[in-house]
């Protein structure tokens, strides 16, 4: 079963990673189902021309950032509306990987990322194919959770991304510019989400099924992240569970198990999300949530 | 490295009205001509494509009418979004308000049509799936209001939960909404009370109508009463309402619930017009996501709403009609209506701002660069 769950999560925690970092830094990108999907249909088409889909990684994260980048202008140079920006980039993102896309429906791609082997290992029953089953993004995109979160909690450039997002108005009286630390961690973020698209299509090679590739994990990602308190290592946590919810259905339906319609299995990620949102933001509880304060308003100097 | 120039931004005092008219043009101009180099970087002609866009979507009977009657659905989705957006509630969830507009407007057609004539049950129809809409967003705006939990997250995951409702009441075998007489899943039709006739051989219906006086209703509501001038100083300062003993409280829930209703009034406006029964394929269409680009490129104006929702559906119209015209995938509507949006977006800065660039002092470039 849960196999497929964590295949899941590996593109959850990339992308949630990646609207973190984003977030950490005050910039909210709503844009990233968009960023996902064509960043998904970019390596699909790198690697079927190529051959490599370790070509096809680099070309999906490099288009993230690059997608990001345009969020970056919009929201941190031009001050525009983040909100109606990142919206902007979804529907842009979703018809460009559809016009690209087009020329890849109903292929799959030939050569794929083969998870790794621990001989024995990953023989063991039930645990062994979860824990040594995957293939080296899924060990990658865990390690990065954990980098992320020392990152973020114990380094001097950690200390002043949580800054940005937080109290800009420091960081510039710091000397640093907020909007390059905020442009930096925007297209970081985006590559992040980038890779996370490139495996989604390379690692499960599923193929190209236009919207329904990403099938809404973008958005997830980022409700993941509220639900995570903008935390690394709860990312893991939630993505893993998120998974398993998001697998459920499936998995029930392979085992005749009916007795529960599957509409409401499909809804019960999205549901548990919004409960937890609910319950998590009791009035004042927006600091104990720990959302950056400055999350989604442009840094003005001269209006401070 | 330092750059030896910087660019300033300096807020205009008053944005002159040329500007006004011509951002918004200057950025459809430059969103085109950006989507031509990708045309012709991805070996499509741009000027097939443009032409046969045009003319599909502005410049023949049923391409006018099309437009017209996708824009019935777009203008309601857009004041939806527009109507929340001004008091900076965004309200980002009208897709998922729209599918329970549908469900809702497609019980009353099933469950009272047979009781009630035409000219009664088009408006219950209507009503209920406004209603349903309003009770699709209550959650959101009730927490919203009490505990300030974000609307676009709550909103947004809803609407896949509203998704996963279509679907449910469409494939369950023995569902209400669903088609007794056919295995192949599909809803079953409204009551022939519940549905109107479109105009002559075009697939307009007379919703588009109602569509423009909600629309004009809702300007007036906005410019000329109480509720909306609470609605206005609320969001240009949260403090001054407070102070003046405006219940900020009230007025986001209402607002929240008015802004849910017309999402919902959109997919009651498909039950009565073109569907007559809920269509699963809505949940692929994207028309409450539109709306919101429909009313971030009027700038939540009510009244431009219905230029870019008419502007938009032809967009859409020229788009969809590619596949039979000629090779060019048909995404490049919905490309060129993100790119829109997004040159608007940047076009905005230079209506709010006078930007201009300016030299660093040499002597500060110096000491950086030692």
């Amino acid at each position: 079963m849960s196999a497929d769950a964590i295949a899941i999560a590996t593109t959850l925690i990339l992308a949630a990673l990646g609207a973190l970092f984003t977030e950490r830094a005050g910039v909210l990108n709503l844009g990233i189902e968009g960023i996902l999907l064509t960043s998904a249909i970019s390596s699909f088409l790198a690697a079927d021309a190529s051959g490599s889909v370790w070509l096809g990684l680099i070309v999906g994260t490099v288009i993230g950032a690059v997608l990001a980048s345009i969020h970056a202008l919009l929201s941190v140079v031009f001050r525009a509306n983040q909100i109606v920006a990142g919206l902007a980039l979804v529907i842009f993102g979703t018809g460009l990987a559809n016009f690209l896309g087009k020329p890849a429906e109903g292929k799959t791609v030939t050569t794929v990322i083969n998870p790794l082997s621990f001989g024995p290992l990953s023989d063991i029953p039930v645990i062994g194919p979860i824990v040594f089953g995957q293939d080296i993004i899924t060990y990658l995109a865990i390690a990065l959770a954990i980098v992320a979160s020392r990152y973020l909690f114990s380094t001097r450039p950690g200390l002043e991304l949580r800054a940005t997002g937080d109290d800009p108005a420091t960081v510039d009286a710091q000397g640093l510019s907020v909007a390059r630390i905020r442009i930096r961690y925007t297209m970081i973020g985006g590559a992040l989400v980038g890779l996370g698209g490139s495996w989604l299509m390379l690692a499960q090679s599923a193929g190209w099924h236009q919207a329904a590739t990403t099938n809404g994990l973008g958005w997830i990602a980022l409700a993941l992240v509220v639900f995570a308190g903008w935390r690394p290592m709860r990312i893991i946590f939630g993505a893993v569970l998120f998974g398993f919810t998001l697998q459920l259905p499936f998995t029930l339906q392979a085992e005749q198990i009916t007795f529960i319609p599957s509409a409401f299995l499909e809804m019960l990620p999205y549901l548990a999300t919004l409960i937890a949102l609910i319950a998590l933001s009791r009035p004042g509880s927006r600091n104990l949530l720990g959302a950056p304060r400055a999350l989604g308003t442009p840094f003005v100097r001269d209006e401070r | 490295m330092q750059i030896p120039f910087r660019v300033v931004f300096e807020q205009r005092g008053e944005t002159p009205r040329r500007l006004s008219l011509l951002v918004p043009f200057a950025s459809v101009v430059a969103a085109l001509f950006f989507g031509a180099l990708f045309l012709l970087a991805t070996g499509y002609s741009p000027i097939d494509t443009y032409t046969n866009m045009f003319r599909d979507g502005f410049a023949s009977f049923n391409g006018i009418t099309d437009t017209l009657a996708l824009s019935t659905v777009l203008i309601c989705t857009g004041i939806s979004a527009a109507f929340a957006f001004q008091m900076n509630l965004y309200n980002i969830g009208g897709e998922g308000q729209l599918y329970l507009g549908l469900i809702g407007g497609a019980w009353a057609g099933i469950a009272l049509g047979d009781h009630l004539p035409t000219l009664l049950m088009v408006p219950v129809v209507l009503l209920c799936g406004a209603i349903a809409g309003a009770a699709w967003i209550f959650v959101p705006a009730f927490v919203r209001s009490r505990l300030g939990t974000s609307e676009i997250v709550s909103t947004l995951l809803l609407t896949y939960i509203g998704a996963s409702l279509i679907k449910h009441v469409i494939y369950t075998p023995g569902s209400f909404f669903r088609n007794p007489n056919t295995s192949f899943p599909q809803g079953r039709m409204v009551a022939d009370s519940a549905s109107l006739d479109s105009f002559g051989s075009s697939r307009l219906y007379p919703t588009f109508f109602v569509a423009l006086i909600i629309a004009g209703a809702l300007y007036w509501v906005v410019k000329r009463t109480e509720f909306g001038y609470r609605i206005n100083v609320i969001s240009d300062s949260p403090r001054a309402a407070h102070y003046a003993g405006i219940n900020a409280r009230r007025t986001t829930m209402w607002v929240m619930l008015i802004s849910g209703s017309l999402s919902g009034l959109a997919g009651a406006m498909l039950i009565v017009g073109p569907y007559g029964k809920i269509e699963p394929s809505i949940i692929t269409l994207g028309y409450g996501y539109a709306g919101i680009v429909v009313a971030a490129l009027a700038r939540n104006n009510l009244g431009l709403i219905i230029v870019s929702g008419i502007l938009f559906s032809g967009l859409r119209v020229g788009g969809n009609n590619l596949q039979v015209t000629t090779d060019t995938p048909i995404h490049i509507g919905v490309m060129l209506q993100g790119a829109i949006l997004l040159f608007a977006l940047g076009g905005e800065a230079f209506r709010r701002y006078h930007i201009h660039i300016v030299r660093v002092h040499e002597a500060t470039s110096q000491k950086a660069s030692a």
